[in-house]
């Protein structure tokens, strides 16, 4: 078994020796940083879709780094959740990476860019597979800093200021996780999370650990952007170039934030009515104050970015609910959001490459010249909106069942509430960028280049076979075992320390 | 996932039934668009959507799964709004957005029925469950169902989407959908609903007999005082939904297979009536009626198939829309026999309807067809004879050409509207014979006692012989010669109207003057009735609000973060 846990390093050493090689060799050599760029996505990618069939044959592994056996050294894991984690991370990576090709040639210093993008895909990917809370936190900052820098990287005043106030703010979320960290570890003495999921069982839950869910649900709250720790986000994510606002909106939030409310609060501390309810209230509200805030804006992407708060509420409370239809369906939304959203992400950049602007009123009439982003577009906009045939319908479905089973009608109601309103908006974006008359300004708009398409195409596909698929056995092993890995809660602890020894 | 099983699909009489008619229409509303499309562009795209859109209504018809069903319904949602969006008016991206909001969040209504419905049965097979309205779960879940069946079929207050795609959509795609399959497709799924998946109470009949009747009156008072050829109609195929909901409410045999029955001759009428709207359109652009006028003369087809869909949807005996009108006061009048209250008043409201739709169809043939024609109309060439300047009105098409260019449209365009026309006539006068025995009968698995017998093809006989008496009569009156002169008013021969016209617009427009009437026309203009709008400006209220927070100040964002924190101490560990 120890022989096939080499995999599990490999998802931080891969994107961080590609960020090394980049930095070293992208300047001097012309094409490196874009081949570069999407080789070591595509070596993910790749290395993630292994990773389920390793994890369907032989279960949860774990790696000590360094031959340091945990609670000593630095543990590894991989289990189910971690697994969806990394698949969801790094096939959107590789998309993204593929649109970056073409997308970035409008900014100087291409090699800075894939540096700072693989850097953040580094953390990501640590921050799902590391088994030990401060690691986590390394990790979490590796891909919290890269993420400013990357949010500033047009240098235009409103990037800066964006990329200010966001690093301000995610610092603080960062400093309240670390307070928590260290309580946690004056109460528990290891660092570990089997550990400390091990030492709160046997010692029984402290005041202090409510005191350090409280930091928790605030420091990785504000990370996943739930209502009222949001603010931050409509300003970050619209700032950034096209690929990474894809990639903040798309899994960033979700790596750093929903993920690792997963692991502490059901596989550590596990989970109690309390914090459930109250992880479904944030859920709810960031739902509905999301979407109503997106509705009226008229900045193509920060609509977008509003919806990314309305959408997260989705998950959250899918996986607030507890039950494992609940936790499902949270999770499929997890994995169709970050599809979609990054789509219509880079269907914004695709319209900004080609008519310079992100004014809504200034669009019109696009349908006729750009017809694959329109038709992309659509996708997205109607799998985001839950319209069958799509993914987004059968995750929101799975959602609002659930709900419902669970006797939260009030929630189901409102779910089904932010959903009207999400196509609301979702038609107000269709009906301002593509429908109407072409502009005179816009006549000449050619539509994107290849690896533009070819991106956008990829995500469209999934979107479709992501709903066709979810009565296939193929997504239900992959959100399954991640689905079971937060069932089994805190035995999460038992399993693991076993497969330590 | 257990959420499924694998009968999927079911066929049965009822999904028969629709399903054919569902082909018929789409095959008729293919025939006419070859026409009506002649020379537009993106016609791969147009009639790729119509056969998708065949296809998802066959899977709605067919399929048992409600969760399939869904799939299948909700994608006819999008179809609508890219056929719609194939249009080519200004305000056409507005109402194709306008149309999928409604829709859409509807069938987001609808999952939340769906998730009910497992909640209280755990199955998804339509024909597995019988629920009664007895908890207030099973309410709700027939409720949100029910209103995805109303915002497809255009009930109130889901409909305003229907008047407005009528006039800014292609007119076949407005025969096709709204018209014709989305009210048999709405209609259906509300029968299932109503008959198959739940055991109706008392209450809710009588709640569908109040949807039902106030949809027949306020949609055709609204038709009443429109001046667009097309959004006219588009009211009156509101109205006639309200029928089928009406008839469906009256919970006994012959209302029910009444409401069935008009949902087909509701389909067959409106979508006549928008086929020969658009073939008018088709010799002009405007459908504006004050320009429109004299089409009876130069459209002999197309006026006589008008005039026998509008009859048969007024309920004008012998065509089918009496036919099956007469089956819905009768299960009216059963409600009353069997206790129910109110029932006179959803007689009175049928009735009233059934006239106020004839009357506005006098509106529509004087104004359209009867009347005389507008100066800029080109019909009025063809009348006169004389020249008349070249007006933008008239189409391109048109312009150039001589007398003979404004003659009947192409064989095919007209042959689907006679076919419906037919159609009409048949299933009046053979009601019985044909379409209640062929398809509405056997669906509703159940024996019909007519209370008051009206046989349909004596009394066709009947009629046509008064007719003809009538005719003979005209003949012997008028042997002697009229004098033919001009037009006069007080002596004196008129020079700025020599043709003393009626344009036929402000017909009835005296019901907007009556006092009670008044203001609710004033506040129907402004959309205050228009659901869409209503919430949209509530929605509206409450992101400016939201707006007004976000300042954009980054101390207030932390103060927030702090705040919320602070919150959540309180909840988590001090209470």
């Amino acid at each position: 078994m120890m022989d096939i846990s080499y995999i599990i390093p490999l998802f931080v050493a891969v994107p961080l020796a590609g960020a090394f090689l980049i930095a070293l060799l992208g300047k001097s050599i012309k094409k490196f940083p874009d081949v570069m760029g999407v080789l070591i996505t595509l070596i993910l990618c790749i290395l993630s879709v292994k990773s389920v069939l390793i994890h369907n044959t032989y279960g949860i592994l774990t790696y000590s780094a360094g031959g340091w056996n945990p609670p000593v050294g630095i543990g590894m894991v991989l289990d189910g959740l971690a697994v969806f984690m990394l698949v969801t991370v790094n096939v959107l990576a590789f998309c993204v990476a593929v649109y970056s090709v073409d997308y970035m040639e409008k900014f100087t210093a291409k090699w800075k860019f894939y540096t700072l993008f693989l850097l953040m895909l580094t953390g990501m990917n640590g921050v799902v597979i590391t088994g030990d809370i401060f690691n986590l936190f390394v990790f979490l900052e590796i891909a919290a800093v890269a993420s400013y820098a990357l949010v500033a990287f047009g240098t235009e005043k409103h990037e800066i200021e964006a990329a200010f106030k966001y690093a301000i703010m995610s610092t603080v979320g960062s400093l309240f996780i670390l307070l928590g960290i260290v309580f946690l570890y004056s109460y528990t003495s290891t660092l570990n999370m089997a550990d400390i999921a091990n030492v709160i069982m046997l010692q029984g839950k402290g005041n202090i650990i409510l005191l350090v869910s409280v930091l928790f649900l605030m420091g990785f709250g504000l990370k996943a952007a739930l209502v009222p720790f949001h603010a931050w986000l409509p300003d970050a994510h619209p700032s950034a170039p096209a690929p990474i606002s894809a990639m903040l909106s798309g899994v960033l939030i979700k790596s750093l934030g929903v993920y690792t409310i997963c692991r502490i609060f059901f596989n550590v501390f596990g989970i109690n009515p309390a914090i459930s309810s109250t992880l479904m209230f944030l859920g709810v509200l960031s739902m509905l104050v999301g979407v109503v805030l997106a509705i009226g804006q008229w900045d193509f992407k920060r609509l977008l970015a509003y919806h990314s708060i309305s959408q997260i509420g989705y998950v959250i409370l899918g996986i607030g609910l507890g039950t494992p239809l609940g936790i499902m369906g949270g999770f499929f939304h997890l994995f169709n959001h970050s599809v979609f959203k990054s789509l219509l992400f880079l269907n914004s950049g695709a319209v900004e490459y080609a008519t310079g602007t992100r004014d809504l009123q200034k669009m019109g009439g696009l349908k006729e010249k750009m017809p694959l982003t329109y038709s992309t577009n659509l996708v997205a906009s109607m799998s985001i909106a839950g319209i069958p045939p799509f993914n987004g319908f059968w995750s929101k479905l799975i959602i609002i069942i659930a709900a419902v089973e669970a006797g939260k009608f009030g929630y189901a109601f409102c779910a089904v509430l932010a959903s009207i309103l999400t196509l609301a908006s979702f038609m107000k974006v269709m009906k301002y960028a593509y429908f109407g008359d072409l502009r005179e300004k816009w006549k000449a708009v050619k539509e994107v280049p290849f690896f533009m398409k070819l991106s956008m195409v990829m995500l469209s596909l999934i979107c479709l076979v992501g709903g066709i698929l979810v009565f296939g056995d193929i997504l239900q092993g992959f959100l399954g075992s991640a689905q079971e890995a937060l069932s089994r809660g805190t035995e999460y602890a038992f399993t693991v320390l076993q497969g330590i020894k | 996932m257990d959420l499924i099983n694998l009968e999927l699909f079911k066929i049965d009489s009822l999904s028969t039934f629709v399903g054919v008619f569902v082909g018929l229409f789409t095959l008729l509303t293919v025939i006419y668009s070859f026409g009506f499309m002649d020379k537009k562009k993106g016609l791969f795209s147009y009639y790729f959507y119509i056969i998708l859109t065949l296809v998802a209504s066959l899977g709605v018809v067919f399929s048992n799964d409600l969760v399939l069903f869904m799939v299948f319904w909700g994608f006819l949602g999008i179809l609508l709004y890219l056929l719609i969006g194939v249009g080519e008016k200004p305000n056409t991206s507005k109402t194709s957005k306008k149309a999928l909001i409604i829709v859409g969040g509807a069938d987001a209504l609808m999952l939340l029925g769906l998730a009910l419905i497992w909640h209280l049965t755990g199955t998804f097979k339509m024909d597995g469950m019988r629920i009664p309205l007895n908890s207030a779960e099973a309410i709700w879940a027939y409720l949100l169902l029910a209103i995805g069946a109303f915002a497809k079929a255009g009930v109130m207050p889901f409909h305003s989407w229907v008047p407005d795609t009528a006039e800014d959509a292609l007119t076949p795609v407005t025969a096709y959908l709204p018209a014709s399959l989305d009210k048999l497709l709405g209609i259906y799924f509300l029968v299932r609903l109503t008959l198959n998946m739940f055991v109706m109470n008392l209450d809710m009949n009588t709640f569908l007999m109040a949807v039902g009747s106030f949809t027949i009156i306020a949609a055709v008072m609204m038709a009443l005082i429109q001046n667009d050829f097309k959004r006219l109609l588009g009211y009156l195929a509101v109205s006639s939904a309200g029928y089928m909901v009406l008839g469906l409410g009256t919970g006994n045999f012959i209302g029910i297979a009444g409401g069935l029955f008009y949902m087909l001759n509701g389909a067959i009428c409106m979508s006549c009536l928008f086929m020969t709207c658009g073939s008018v359109e088709k010799n002009v652009r405007t459908m504006d009626l004050d320009k429109l006028g004299g089409f009876a003369k130069i459209m002999p087809i197309t006026f006589i198939t008008f005039v026998i869909a509008s009859l048969a949807i007024s309920g004008v005996p012998p065509f089918n829309g009496f036919a099956s009108k007469w089956m819905i006061y009768q299960g009216i009048i059963n409600v009353g026999k069997n206790g129910g209250s109110l029932w006179m008043l959803w007689l009175v409201a049928t009735m009233f309807g059934s006239a106020l739709t004839l009357a506005s169809f006098m509106k529509l043939i004087h104004a359209v067809f009867l009347g005389q024609p507008s100066p800029e109309n080109p019909a009025r060439k063809d009348l006169a004879g004389g020249r008349i300047p070249k007006s933008p009105l008239i189409s391109p098409k048109s312009s150039h050409g001589d007398r003979a260019e404004h003659r009947e449209v192409n064989p095919v365009m007209w042959v689907p509207t006679v076919i419906l026309a037919v159609l009409c006539v048949v299933f009046g006068v053979f009601a019985y014979q044909v379409p209640l025995k062929m398809f509405i009968l056997p669906s509703l698995k159940m024996a019909v006692n007519f209370s008051g017998t009206w046989n349909a093809t004596l009394a066709t006989l009947l009629m046509l012989v008064s007719i003809a008496i009538g005719i003979i009569i005209y003949f012997l009156g008028t042997i002697t010669k009229t004098r033919e002169t001009e037009s006069f008013v007080g002596g004196e021969v008129l020079k700025e109207h020599p043709d003393m016209r009626v344009s036929g617009v402000e017909l009835y427009n005296t019901v907007q003057d009556i006092k009670s009437l008044k203001t609710i026309y004033n506040m129907a203009k402004n959309k205050a009735f228009d659901l869409y709008e209503v919430v949209s400006k509530i929605v509206f209220g409450i992101n400016k609000i939201l707006r007004y927070m976000h300042n954009g100040i980054l101390p207030t964002y932390l103060a927030w973060c702090l705040l919320g924190m602070g919150i959540l101490f309180y909840v988590l560990i001090l209470r």
